[in-house]
């Protein structure tokens, strides 16, 4: 007979090789800072101003392509991507930014979800140790189904209808 | 003429609806039999006025009856018969219609197969219910949204024609009224949910009774979304399928919650747990169906899909105020009797598995909630321009998505209640190897993104479950029955359709998460500016621009390219990515060519027709496995329409069943295979 931990061998292994996959995934090397990468990220941040919620790099509208040409120039006359957000924000306002900003009620947008999570993760914790203190007795199937059908003839449905 | 018979079909119907209620309210205070039945009648009566009106309706457009405003502004001589009949949606009033048509098709199946039970006042409640939401369509009807108004002044001898959008991809005849089905089909276990709260028959009966509705109405759901991407895929022209538009985030909502339902309330069939949470979802899915109309039809978000805006907007609102009252006020009052006797034996369990399920569910339809309406409130508040489009919604959902894929990997192989260690270890042993390898080789052959990574591993974990459980129930029929594989693969699925099923529309999952994944990280797009004959190479295709011509018909001028696709030598044909222009519209609508390939779509566009020096510029994009999204919505419908098909088992249970109360403590259509340790059958 094994020792009662053997058996977890495997399973640590497994955990092992998913976590360096994970990790071999997760490091692409240096971050990509050239004009192109920078603009194909800029360019989805920014929203097309004549269309319906796409990004200027998504549409193929003339006035999005302007700005796309617009913010190809700004990188290459050597402005940060900071600079040219601003830039954006200054004319169009904080709408032409496709993702709300961290800051001001725009943060609402970030937190809620998460404030949200955290209480369904909290509801669930109680619930679950709620559901799961048990009587000291826990009753057989028989017991269970007898009492299931009881139930179930009672208030349930079918044709006759309780109530 | 017609539009006094289209609006008194409306009006009849209306008043069937009043009737209707009125002698189902009476039969039930009175206890009188011969008024239930009779208030049941007009349920066929509303049917009928709907299909009249619907009739008319497609009789007025397609003979091309301009003295109704509707077939006026929606319909043209030029526009052919196929767009002119599918143009009975391409507009509020007549989608309406097609809402009224489908609600009424439902209330009628309804009523049709509760037949036998039209006494019963749980049935009866659920009619009223019904008739009550298809009264307040026919009001719209009859009133802000009425389909058959005469125009004013002259009649014009000719029509616009639909929104060139919607009359340039046959997908449009089939995307509206998949998605309506969906949409609408949610009413009926709403129905019923309203009626077991009114009854006080809180138990699992009305549950049961529409499971299938539920599960058949989330299909269509399902079917509708993926054609409304495909649609936008074919037509648009960005190249992309889905683009966090609220029109589309409108679609999604009740699809989560409708999700998040039917996997619950397999936890209260199965332990009567999670009353008030199936209550809630049902009616917060209706409520959501009525939020999608209303910001697809009041105008209120500048949207790809707000053709129309109307005053319909605030009676949208009301409703949908009206119902969430109703339905919190009424779970208030039924607080006592839906407290259940839950009880978890274990974490590790499926039916905690379930749970955490909903949890990510509700979350994902909280974030595309309030990311749709965020702008909204916050411009309405504080008169404010702010977007939340789709970097917001990609980072906020992707964590979500992918723990709901690593449930959806690992719950089904899990027992129900509890279970030993060591079952789980056999289980999940071949599973998780195949999943983690997966990600192992798909990081050597160069994969980069760790949710890259992740889809790769757990589509394969996934994958390898259903198979196994498919394999395992196939073998063990197989040598039992001695039956050839074929025909135990056939009598495991039918013995038990809810369960196999759903692996079925778990693989459809599968492959769209996949081909999200790929899509996302490997698609290459590109413009080029070409002259005849010369070439340019996108991903290892080469493009040819061979030429240029305009046809014009009665409904577009349309200005095509030719362009030859190539890759690696091999001549894959030539396509034609299109300007038309129609005559109700001066901007040029786009119609992309795609190359649809089993491994990648090249998605060609036209930018700009040729200029004086004759060279165009096109658009060339190597989307890898998108037609995959089709394919696995296909597979998720297929999965669907088993698990609602007929059941050998329960057949068999029914011929046995002597007594007319069915037996809810029996497990309904469980899983065979895992009978955990506390469920011996007797």
């Amino acid at each position: 007979m094994r020792a009662p931990w053997a058996r977890w061998v495997p399973w640590v292994a497994l955990a092992l090789i998913a976590a360096v996959a994970v990790g071999l995934a997760a490091n692409p090397g240096s971050r990509d800072d050239s004009p192109d990468a920078r603009l194909e990220s800029l360019t989805r941040e920014l929203r097309c101003p004549t269309c319906q919620g796409l990004s200027v790099a998504d549409s193929p509208s003339s006035t999005a392509r302007a700005i796309v040409d617009d913010v190809r120039r700004r990188i290459e006359a050597g402005e940060t991507d900071g600079e040219i957000r601003d830039a954006y924000v200054e004319t169009w306002g904080e709408w032409i930014l496709l993702e709300p900003q961290n800051s001001g009620v725009s943060l609402l947008v970030w937190l809620l979800p998460i404030a949200g999570l955290v209480l369904g993760v909290g509801v669930l914790v109680v619930a679950l140790t709620r559901w799961r203190r048990e009587p000291r007795y826990t009753p057989t199937t028989e017991d269970r189904e007898l009492v299931e059908r009881v139930r179930g003839r009672k208030e349930d449905p079918g044709a006759t209808g309780a109530r | 003429m017609r539009a006094a018979i289209g609006y008194g079909a409306l009006v009849w119907g209306g008043a069937a609806c009043v009737l209707g209620i009125v002698a189902l309210g009476a039969g039930l205070r009175r206890s009188d039999d011969r008024l239930l039945l009779l208030g049941r009648r007009f349920v066929f009566a509303v049917l009928v006025a709907a299909v009249v009106a619907v009739a008319v309706m497609e009789w007025a457009l397609l003979s091309h009856d301009f003295s109704l405003e509707y077939v006026a502004k929606n319909g043209s001589l030029a526009t052919p018969v196929f767009y002119t009949a599918a143009s009975l949606w391409a507009s509020l009033e007549g989608s309406i219609l097609l809402w009224m048509l489908i609600l009424a098709g439902y209330l009628g199946l309804t009523a049709y197969r509760f037949r036998d039970r039209a006494t019963d006042p749980l049935v009866a409640w659920a009619t009223i219910t019904g008739l009550a939401v298809a009264l307040f369509f026919f009001i719209l009807l009859l009133g802000p949204a009425n389909p058959f108004r005469l125009v004013a002044g002259v009649v014009p001898t000719d029509g616009p024609g639909p929104n060139p959008l919607l009359q340039n991809h046959p997908l449009m005849a089939v995307h509206p009224p998949m998605l309506y089905l969906g949409y609408v089909g949610f009413t009926v276990p709403f129905m019923f949910a309203i009626a077991a709260l009114v009854t006080g028959r809180l138990g699992e009966g009305w549950l049961i009774e529409t499971r299938r509705a539920a599960v058949l109405a989330w299909g269509f759901l399902t079917v509708g979304i993926v054609l409304g991407g495909w649609w936008s895929y074919e037509v648009l022209g960005w190249g992309g399928y889905w683009a966090w538009d609220p029109v589309e985030n409108a679609s999604l909502l009740p699809w989560l919650t409708g999700t998040a339902y039917i996997h619950s309330v397999m936890v209260q069939e199965r332990r009567g747990m999670l009353r008030v949470w199936n209550l809630s979802l049902l009616i917060a899915t209706f409520c959501l169906t009525i939020l999608g109309t209303f910001l697809t039809r009041s105008g209120v978000v500048n949207s790809v899909h707000s053709f129309s805006e109307s005053a319909i907007g605030p009676m949208l609102l009301l409703f949908l105020g009206v119902v969430a009252v109703v339905g919190i006020g009424l779970i208030a009052w039924r607080g006592d009797l839906l407290r259940s006797h839950g009880k978890i034996d274990s974490v590790v369990s499926r039916e905690s598995a379930f749970l955490a399920n909903n949890l990510l569910f509700a979350a994902f339809a909280f974030v595309v909630l309030l990311g749709t309406v965020f702008p909204l409130l916050v411009e309405a508040l504080q008169d404010r321009r702010l977007s939340v489009g789709e970097p917001y919604f990609d980072r906020m959902t992707l964590p979500i998505g992918m723990a709901l894929l690593f449930l959806m990997a690992a719950a089904p192989a899990l027992p129900w209640r509890a279970t030993s260690g060591e079952v789980l270890q056999r289980r999940f042993r071949v599973p998780a190897w195949i999943g983690v390898l997966t990600m192992l080789v798909a990081v050597l052959l160069g994969t980069r993104g760790v949710a890259q990574v992740l889809v790769f591993g757990l589509a394969a974990f996934a994958l390898t479950g259903i198979a196994q459980q498919f394999g395992m129930a196939v073998r063990s029929r197989s040598s039992v029955h001695g039956e050839k594989i074929p025909v135990a693969l056939g009598r495991t699925v039918t013995g038990n359709p809810r369960k196999y099923g759903g692996l079925v529309v778990h693989v459809g999952v599968v492959l769209v998460a996949v081909a999200i994944s790929v899509g996302a990280h490997w698609s290459t797009s590109r413009e080029v500016r070409l002259g005849e004959n010369e070439s340019a190479t996108v991903a290892g295709y080469t493009v040819t621009y061979l030429g240029s011509d305009t046809t014009v018909t009665e409904q577009k001028t349309t200005s095509a390219a030719q362009v030859r696709v190539e890759r690696g030598g091999d001549d894959l044909g030539v396509y034609e990515p299109a300007i038309s222009t129609f005559p109700n519209s001066t901007q040029g609508i786009g119609t992309p060519s795609v190359r649809t390939g089993i491994t990648r779509d090249v998605y060609l566009t036209l930018i700009s027709s040729p200029n004086e020096s004759g060279r165009v510029t096109l658009g060339v994009a190597v989307n890898p496995m998108v037609v995959w999204l089709w394919i696995g919505g296909g597979v998720m419908f297929l999965g669907t329409l088993i698990a609602v098909g007929p059941s050998a088992r329960s057949s068999l249970r029914r011929a046995r069943r002597t007594g007319p109360s069915p037996d809810v403590s029996e497990p309904t259509e469980g899983d065979s295979t895992d009978p955990g340790p506390a469920e011996v059958p007797a």
